[in-house]
């Protein structure tokens, strides 16, 4: 509209597009990947390499890696990414952001050059210090674990941290984010474990997988409950932002690929007869629908959250 | 005493004639298809004979919470001496966390800096020289008025004191500092 006080453009006020969605998604996964797979580790006192912790040894790195692509390229200034690991407020989450990212990025190379080191043997460098780590190894990964969590956390507050929007503006987003990056690490290392380290979908590991994947989805579901009703009962601008569940595209991602894909075919699998509902066909497809569903909610949020403002 | 600077927009006299959004975009610089300043008018309301327009000035507000120094990562958005909140270009990744967390969504990309923009009171040029902001300088009806709120004696001190003024969005916290007069035609006695 040819306005007489000039261009609205600017007042758009959904700030941050897909590509952030899609880096919130990566360094979710990343964090979730390591937590499960650690978390894993522990319970079964396992002393060798599993599939699981080579797979998230590999997934957490370059996704992170990934997502660090993401964010920089969509700054304006791309080139001066540099600007922002010299100059810190700490009351910015984005600072307390870099600064885990800081501790937690090296520590994912660190984690895959210990967990790789036996093909890592003959290489001069690498292997030396891969088997240096090794005595290193639980206060590595208890430390890795313990980051795994900021950041998978720390993706949630960065968008909770706006006040005026009122759907991003709550307790409980940080604390979703948290669950559903744990469901798409465990998803990813399903996939990498299953495709890359060829184990077998019976495996005591896989089996280890689904018996996370059911709590998982049942505390995203109640989490996202608990985020609309919180905003139902607020009323006003919280309330009307409830309408991205009911109208508009995002309400067509959020109930089919959220929902539908996301939540519905891990959970309908997990009704086939146990042979089936362990094969590698349908462990494969329940993993890629989780990502899938996983992928989409950090969408659905970014877009319907800032779509509505107070 | 620290100073407080605060614009009032008396919206009985804007006329929205555009006056001060051109001198802003003069003054400071601002590139085609953005702006620091608009005056949205809206309408019009009421019945024949009786209608009238709204005038809404959309410009940064200089909050006392400030959204977009809390979020920005490595302190671009500061507060000035003057307690102005401004920019420092040159620590600006364009990372956007301010436009999108700024309560007003008063802050844009400046497409040719490529660095987060908004109004200052024209803090670096007009001010510093002692002069008043452009949009003040250029008003034809003198609908705004600026100046240090904490000093007694300055208009600004007293229209707060005498007049009944309006602020956007208090429930949200940020205390702004722009502070708007009412129209008498909207119903209310100011």
């Amino acid at each position: 509209m040819n306005n007489i006080w000039g261009d609205m453009s600017q007042y758009d006020p959904v700030t941050w597009h897909w590509v952030i969605a899609v880096y919130l998604f990566l360094a979710g996964l990343s964090a979730g990947a390591v937590m499960v797979a650690l978390a894993l580790r522990w319970a079964k006192g396992e002393q060798f390499e599993s599939p699981i912790i080579k797979a998230a040894a590999l997934v957490a790195p370059l996704a992170i890696c990934l997502g660090m692509l993401c964010l920089v390229f969509d700054l304006t200034k791309p080139f001066h990414f540099w600007l922002i690991l010299i100059n810190y407020n700490l009351s910015s989450v984005m600072s307390i952001g870099v600064i885990a990212l800081l501790l937690y990025i090296p520590l994912t190379f660190a984690y895959a050059l210990l967990v790789f080191r036996a093909p890592l043997a003959n290489w001069p460098l690498l292997g030396g210090v891969a088997e240096a780590l090794l005595g290193w190894r639980k206060p590595l990964e208890v430390l890795l674990f313990g980051l795994g969590i900021v950041v998978g956390a720390y993706t949630g507050f960065l968008i909770s941290a706006m006040n005026v929007y009122p759907m991003l503006n709550t307790a409980i987003l940080p604390a979703l984010f948290l669950v559903s990056g744990i469901s798409a690490g465990a998803a990813a290392n399903a996939l990498v474990a299953l495709i890359w380290f060829k184990t077998d979908s019976h495996s005591a590991e896989i089996s280890g997988l689904h018996r996370v994947e059911l709590p998982v989805v049942g505390i995203e579901m109640l989490f996202l409950l608990m985020l609309f009703s919180a905003l139902y009962f607020k009323g006003g601008a919280a309330a009307s932002a409830l309408a991205s569940l009911t109208t508009g595209q995002w309400a067509v991602v959020f109930w089919a690929l959220v929902v539908g894909v996301g939540f519905g075919i891990p959970l309908l699998s997990r009704l086939l007869p146990a042979e089936l509902r362990h094969g590698k066909g349908v462990t494969v497809l329940a993993a890629c629908a989780s990502l899938t569903g996983v992928l989409a909610l950090r969408h659905f949020i970014l877009y319907a959250g800032q779509s509505y403002i107070s | 005493m620290n100073k407080r600077y605060v614009m009032v927009h008396d919206e009985n006299k804007c006329i929205g004639c555009q006056a001060c959004n051109v001198a802003c975009r003069t003054e400071n610089d601002v590139p085609d298809g953005v702006a620091r300043l608009q005056v949205r008018v809206e309408g019009p309301f009421g019945e024949m004979p009786n209608l009238h327009y709204s005038y809404a000035r959309i410009s940064c507000q200089q909050c006392e919470d400030a959204a977009c120094i809390k979020v920005c990562p490595t302190g671009a958005a500061y507060r000035n001496d003057d307690g102005i909140i401004t920019i420092n270009k040159d620590k600006c990744v364009g990372c956007q966390y301010c436009v999108a967390a700024c309560t007003y969504k008063v802050r844009f990309m400046n497409p040719v800096t490529r660095v987060a923009d908004k109004c200052n009171f024209c803090t670096d040029t007009r001010l510093k020289r002692g002069e008043q902001p452009a949009c003040v300088t250029v008003c034809p009806t003198n609908a705004l008025v600026f100046g240090d709120a904490n000093d007694a004696s300055s208009e600004v001190a007293q229209i707060i004191a005498t007049r009944a003024t309006y602020r956007d969005k208090v429930h949200l916290g940020a205390e702004p500092r722009v502070y708007r007069i009412p129209a008498k035609k909207g119903g209310i006695a100011s």
